[in-house]
């Protein structure tokens, strides 16, 4: 027998026969699953917290990190970095102005980090309520497990990247999408236009969920709201929106908004098309994926508007990004709180043999849990092994700090002198040295061509006459870039050779040697030229 | 091994006795007698042809141009106007006279008026020199006077051109009544670099693109002439015949060897060539050539026990406000730009001690113990003031030579302000949305009837 009754009314706002409680009836289970599921839900919460926290700060930031939470240390008015992070940057600033609060003392990795840390846990909660909300507790509390432990989500959400805070947002929009369709109440309609507004603020991407949003109601006809409540939702997203275009009219820096999107507009792609296909499902985990997919079928007959809902808010993302030439590994996130509920719904929702006796279905039950278990697992081990520092000398943008790059850094606000310059392989360490040695390092592959570069970087048009002119002293190898750009490695190391590169400093890692025994790799080398 | 004893024990026993042989040039400072300051390396520099007031004019808390200036089109026509001082920019200039009868016109007899008509009798543009420079132009020398020392009351040694301004920075003394190299050379006239070398001090004389052939014997044409002005040293038989003396003037890329080899003399003279700044040449070559100089001692050993001062033999034909004293008959000239770079200089110091070219001299003779070489340096002051020994030595600071990046300036309270009115906007509908649910359901149980049940 179910535990939850559905409640159908017809609402006068949506025009939808929508259900107040959950569309999938929750099949019963056994006492004993459902404390099961509880002490598994405690076990795994407290290590989806663990996970986003353990070591958090061992490696320091990667080039985004250092650009973002510069920004925050520049909008509190830090004195060192305030030269090297321009304010208005690239992105929308929600995150950074909201860090830049706890950055009037000094610029500190970890308090960054245990923001977007928080905003992670955020997300969990939001996907538990939103998961509560269409399928009932136990589909929540399922999908919020599995989002706890998704190696994708822990991997973002231990970054100061803007990633975290934009799948909170689309989570927490879909979520009050939800609220007004089941309610019809259009106050949840407008603040769902909010917290897209807000969406966008985290990441000018955000603006796609506008997309998911009109996918969802263009493909649910039996949800018709008033076009007057759907002007007034879009007025709170503008007005929401509207900091990022004010601060940047104030600032008198509208232009830089428009460099960069002309930039992002036709800049060459970063990685090829199967890019998503390789990384992404890895990390979201296949037996999450296989759940929702599977749960979509296998419940077809509890179809209903949400799964579109979800599905739009999955389907969206993943077309816009597939398309759009710039692919990183974090930009698919907000795909990761949809597919979890989906794939929830289907570990709490389907029973084998729904005809079967009580006995047997709790015993199904159990086996539920025993399934939402093993799926845990294979989400928690992949992602205790990825929030391990690579040893590997090679990073993948996104998916991590950089080791080495703070320790190298450092090292240079120690003990280079100040003023010194310094040319790095790319933009990426260039960003960490600026970040954290307080220098001016330029990246030798920036393109000098306005078109091919991101107008956030500066081009040394010709690295060698700022050797000779004495305008760069200091040289930085490091093997991440290295492993991406192998002409852009040789250049870099030939200007080491042309101008006596003593080699001052290296970072190493820990890695297994080709006989199996633990050797330093160098990943990082600082070299002194002269002219 | 006994007989290797024997030789060590000689070769030990002749240089107690005085006997080993001269230190070559090149050879590192420990063998240099002490100071009686922590410097043990003095490098000085001598550019060309710019006033104070051409180049720190409207340097924040120097004497720079005093308010109002106007400086009359002419000595008779009290009709014909007046020049304000103007930034020059980016403005193509010219070689302005510098001889001793245009310091003279220009100075007036200390009315200081004529500095543009001087130019305008001649049918030349004088409004040039009331021209000035400011960091957008320099800042490498900005930033330096920033965070180093500048002096404000370097005046230049001769109210004349560059042959006796450089000779007083060599000898203390004008060297010959003409402003010119004599036929027949310097003679037995003594140069700081003879007491150096009577005393064993290491010293070198950097040239950039130093061409030994040219001397005041063989005196090359046009620009190339100006090696045996800015090097006197050529303009004395001694130095170019006797090698334990002319192997001292080397060219300047020594100056980065001794400093890797960490073997730069106590004292270093050094001239420039294309990079003297001399009109109507670029100020960048300049720049540069001062900040790798800089910049390469920095980076050296010599660093923690080294001075760098530079200074500009003369004005160059262009305005500062500032009559200089009179000393003797040939000077003082108008003041020019001079600037010291040291661990131990005080930070971002304007400096108004009296200076002259000769106060290198008589740091120099200060610092080793050396006799005076003329009245001049005997009488004049010591940079010593822009020194605090009290500390020790200071980090490094390079600088550039573009103009720092315009950091952006935010209205944080606008930034702030509305970004916390975004995120308050849903906050407050959401809480509309949970706060009306929670009432209609308040209401709905208030109004249902206890035989309806609570199935809700």
């Amino acid at each position: 027998m179910p535990t939850t009754t559905s409640t159908i009314t017809t609402n006068e706002t949506t025009g939808v026969a929508a259900s107040t409680r959950a569309a999938t009836p929750e099949p019963a289970w056994s006492p004993f699953a459902d404390r099961l599921l509880v002490v598994a839900a405690i076990l795994a919460t407290a290590g989806g917290v663990f996970v986003r926290l353990w070591h958090l700060n061992t490696v320091g930031f990667n080039s985004d990190e250092t650009v973002y939470a510069g920004q925050a240390a520049s909008i509190a008015g830090n004195v060192a970095l305030k030269p090297f992070f321009p304010i208005f940057r690239a992105h929308p600033m929600l995150f950074q102005t909201l860090l830049s609060t706890a950055y009037h003392g000094s610029a500190s990795d970890l308090v960054a980090r245990l923001f977007a840390a928080a905003a992670g846990v955020l997300t969990v909660v939001v996907v538990y309520a939103l998961g509560k909300l269409l399928y009932g507790r136990r589909a929540g509390l399922i999908a919020a497990l599995l989002m706890a432990l998704m190696p994708y989500h822990v991997i973002v959400s231990r970054q100061m990247l803007l990633d975290g805070p934009l799948t909170l947002f689309a989570t927490l929009t879909i979520y009050l999408i939800a609220r007004f369709v089941i309610s019809g109440r259009r106050t949840w309609l407008y603040a769902a236009g909010g917290a897209l507004g807000l969406t966008f603020l985290s990441k000018e991407v955000g603006l796609i969920f506008v997309g998911a949003g009109y996918a969802f109601f263009a493909l649910s006809p039996k949800i018709r709201p008033r076009w007057r409540d759907f002007g007034v939702a879009l007025v709170v997203m503008a007005a929401v929106v509207s900091p990022y275009p004010l601060s940047m009219v104030f600032a008198g820096r509208t232009h830089t908004g428009g460099q960069y999107l002309t930039w992002q507009l036709f800049r060459r792609p970063n990685h090829s098309v199967t890019f998503y296909a390789t990384h992404v499902p890895q990390a979201i985990g296949p037996a999450v994926l296989v759940l929702a997919v599977a749960g979509l079928w296998l419940l077809r007959r509890h179809k209903s508007w949400r799964e579109t809902l979800l599905l739009s808010f999955v389907g969206v993302p993943i077309v816009f990004f597939a398309l759009w030439p710039v692919k990183g590994f974090q930009y698919l996130l907000p795909t990761a709180a949809p597919l979890a509920i989906l794939a929830g719904r289907t570990l709490a929702g389907w029973v084998p043999d729904r005809s079967a006796d009580a006995p047997k279905r709790r015993r199904q039950g159990s086996v539920a849990v025993l399934m939402t278990v093993v799926v845990l697992a294979t989400l928690a081990v992949p992602s205790w092994h990825r929030i391990h520092p690579t040893r590997s000398g090679a990073v993948l943008a996104g998916s991590g700090g950089v080791p080495g790059g703070r320790e190298a850094g450092r090292w240079i606000a120690d003990t280079v002198p100040k003023g010194a310059e310094l040319m790095t392989l790319g933009p990426s360490m260039a960003n960490i040295i600026e970040f954290y040695g307080h220098r001016r390092a330029y990246g030798l592959s920036v393109s000098p061509n306005p078109l091919h570069r991101n107008p956030s970087y500066s081009a040394l048009s010709n690295p060698d006459l700022a050797i000779r002119n004495n305008d760069l002293q200091y040289i930085v190898w490091d093997s991440f870039s290295a492993s991406r750009s192998t002409f852009f490695a040789e250049k870099l190391l030939e200007f080491v050779h042309k101008y006596n590169g003593r080699a001052v400093h290296t970072e190493t890692v820990m890695a297994t040697g080709p006989d199996g025994r633990r050797v330093a790799k160098p990943v990082i080398t600082i070299y002194e030229v002269r002219p | 091994m006994k007989s290797h004893r024997f030789i060590a024990a000689v070769a030990a026993g002749l240089v107690t006795l005085g006997f080993a042989p001269s230190a070559a040039a090149g050879s590192p400072a420990p063998a240099d007698p002490p100071t009686k300051t922590p410097i043990k390396h003095f490098v000085v520099l001598m550019q060309e042809n710019h006033s104070f007031d051409n180049y720190f004019g409207t340097f924040p808390g120097a004497d720079g141009i005093p308010a109002g200036t106007c400086m009359p089109n002419s000595r008779t026509d009290p009709k014909a106007g007046c020049v304000t001082p103007f930034h020059i920019g980016g403005k193509a200039i010219i070689d302005l006279d510098h001889t001793p009868t245009v310091s003279a016109r220009q100075l007036n007899h200390g009315k200081m008026d004529g500095f543009v008509s001087v130019f305008n009798e001649r049918n030349r543009e004088g409004s040039l020199a009331m021209g000035y420079y400011d960091q957008r132009e320099l800042p490498f020398y900005w930033d330096i006077a920033k965070k180093y020392v500048l002096f404000d009351k370097y005046f230049t040694s001769a109210a004349g051109g560059s042959f006796w301004n450089h000779m007083f920075w060599v000898a203390g003394t004008a060297g010959t009544p003409r402003d010119s190299i004599p036929s027949e050379g310097l003679g037995a006239l003594p140069t700081i670099f003879d007491r150096l070398q009577e005393k064993g001090i290491s010293w070198k004389f950097y040239v950039q693109n130093y061409d030994p052939k040219i001397n005041f014997r063989h005196p090359a044409e046009g620009d190339r002439g100006s090696q045996t002005v800015w090097v006197p040293l050529l303009d004395y038989a001694r130095f170019i015949d006797d090698p334990a003396l002319s192997s001292h003037i080397v060219d300047m890329s020594q100056y980065y060897k001794d400093l890797r080899d960490g073997t730069l003399p106590a004292v270093a003279y050094v001239a420039p060539s294309g990079a003297s700044e001399h009109p109507p040449g670029d100020l960048q070559p300049g720049q540069r050539l001062i900040r790798t100089m800089i910049t390469e001692l920095m980076r050296s050993s010599a660093w923690p026990s080294s001075a760098f001062m530079w200074a500009y033999d003369d004005w160059g034909g262009w305005y500062d406000h500032v009559a200089p004293p009179q000393v003797d008959k040939y000077g003082y000239g108008f003041r020019a730009p001079s600037l010291l770079v040291s661990p131990y200089a005080r930070q971002g110091q304007v400096n108004s001690t009296q200076l002259d070219s000769t106060s290198m001299l008589k740091f120099i003779e200060d610092n080793w113990g050396l006799r005076p070489l003329a009245e001049r340096d005997a009488k004049a002051n010591s940079p010593i003031s822009a020194f605090d020994f009290s500390k020790g030595p200071r980090a490094p600071t390079f600088f550039s030579t573009v103009p720092a990046p315009h950091v952006q300036r935010a209205n944080h309270g606008l930034l702030y302000g509305t970004y916390a009115a975004a995120v308050a906007i849903p906050t407050l509908l959401a809480g509309a949305g949970f706060f009306g649910a929670r009432r209609r359901r308040r209401v709905r149980l208030a109004t249902v009837r206890p035989d309806e049940g609570g199935n809700i």
